[in-house]
């Protein structure tokens, strides 16, 4: 794929994004980037209570490489069907690969917005859940 | 054409050109350069106005390392590589009310480049008129563009001259969000580039999307006018310093201060919050 098949391909996930929308009954929603410069993310996540993920969304305003990674990203998590653990384990760097370091430029952290919001719901859903079953919340490692 | 902006009263209206203006020269490629600037960055291969180049912000006008703008070889080679000559007229536009398009212009001013002017509503008039969009990439015969020297002096301000400006006149141009401090202190809210949230003391707080209207286009003088001197409280005369988060907002209404509305002694502080905020010991307001 060349370097203007990768434009198209994020301008198309743009355009018609995938997994965007408010999730009801979302565990946590969690927000991510800054809505005044730069664009902005929210990510809304349902667990199964067994380390997978059953329902998963976002919703978002941003430039073109962020709003387009979004999708792409969270089209390979629910693709590939990843647990919560997976989702940790995803590694930036695929990622802009995938998307194309030639695309991304320097805009590292808005093609990583979508994902890294995902995390920190990750981290905050398994946060919540061991608060409700009454254990000291553990530190985790970013 | 250029009458609609000369209706508008501004200080300096040579300072801005029209749609049509630029329709009307796209073909003078040896005199003019049209340079596309953009937030969002990838709108240029998606479509840009004919024989318009693209400028980068971060990967053309900055230092790769240290946090500064580029230097005096690194400028005139852009230029060198751009088709631009110290002659040349360079026509700023993009998106987001060229607001990325008003802050290359900025940093073109550092090293003295004369004849700069802003395309009037900037991407989003081009759109909504249906004008002609390309993805044709323009190839320019490379241009002699001496080293210039680079003038830090007269439109930017460092840490120092803001801690020396406290109590006079200074505009914050983020969201009033930003400016009380509110956005840091939302829940599970990422600290977005500062430890602290609030202003710099004494700071008028005026949106910098206050200045354009729904076309994209300036505001008129008078209107501009009504908004940074009868609610702002600015005087002519003044010498004023403007900031938001890393200075992109701020040169934006460096250029509607200077240009539009002819104060002399504008500044921008390109440091801005994402350095004040995270500044041991700099006082703070909320």
């Amino acid at each position: 794929m060349d370097r203007k098949a990768r434009v198209a391909r994020l301008v198309e996930h743009v355009e018609n994004p995938l997994h965007k929308g408010v999730l009801d009954g979302a565990q946590v929603v969690m927000p991510g980037g800054s809505p005044e410069c730069g664009g902005s993310v929210t990510v809304y996540l349902k667990g199964d209570g067994d380390g997978c993920i059953e329902g998963l969304s976002w919703t978002g305003q941003g430039d073109t490489i962020s709003m387009g990674s979004t999708s792409i990203a969270l089209e390979r998590v629910l693709g590939e069907d990843l647990t919560m653990d997976e989702v940790l384990d995803f590694d930036y760097e695929a990622l802009l690969q995938e998307i194309g370091r030639d695309v991304i430029g320097s805009r590292t952290r808005n093609a990583t917005m979508g994902l890294s919001t995902l995390k920190s719901a990750v981290r905050k859903y398994r946060r919540n859940r061991l608060a409700d079953d009454g254990q000291p919340s553990k530190v985790e490692s970013v | 054409m250029e009458q609609e902006i000369q209706q508008k009263g501004y200080a300096y209206p040579e300072a801005l050109v029209s749609t049509e203006w630029v329709v009307a020269n796209l073909e003078d490629t040896e005199n003019v350069r049209i340079v596309e600037s953009d937030e969002d960055v990838l709108l240029y291969e998606i479509g840009h106005v004919p024989s318009s180049v693209k400028i980068d912000w971060v990967e053309d006008l900055n230092d790769p390392l240290m946090r500064d703008y580029l230097d005096p070889e690194h400028f005139a080679n852009l230029m060198t590589e751009k088709g631009i000559t110290p002659d040349t007229t360079v026509v700023f536009y993009g998106d987001k009310n060229n607001w990325w398009a008003t802050y290359a212009l900025w940093v073109f001013r550092l090293f003295g480049h004369e004849k700069v002017v802003v395309m009037d509503g900037g991407r989003v008039k081009w759109e909504a008129e249906n004008r002609t969009m390309t993805q044709d990439i323009p190839s320019f015969p490379k241009a002699e563009y001496p080293v210039p020297g680079r003038d830090d002096q007269k439109i930017r301000a460092f840490k120092e001259d803001v801690e020396k400006h406290i109590g006079k006149a200074m505009v914050d141009v983020r969201s009033p969000g930003e400016y009380k401090g509110e956005l840091l202190h939302m829940p599970d809210y990422p600290q977005e580039g500062a430890l602290r949230g609030g202003h710099i003391p004494g700071a008028a707080n005026v949106p910098w999307a206050r200045a354009v209207r729904e076309d994209g286009t300036f505001k008129s003088a008078d209107e501009l006018r009504g908004i940074y001197e009868g609610e702002a409280g600015l005087q002519q005369g003044e010498d004023v310093i403007a900031y938001c988060r890393i200075g992109e907002r701020s040169s934006h209404t460096w250029f509607v201060l200077k240009y539009l509305l002819g104060y002399e002694n504008v500044r921008n502080y390109d440091g801005s919050w994402t350095e004040w905020g995270n500044l041991v010991r700099a006082p703070i307001e909320r």
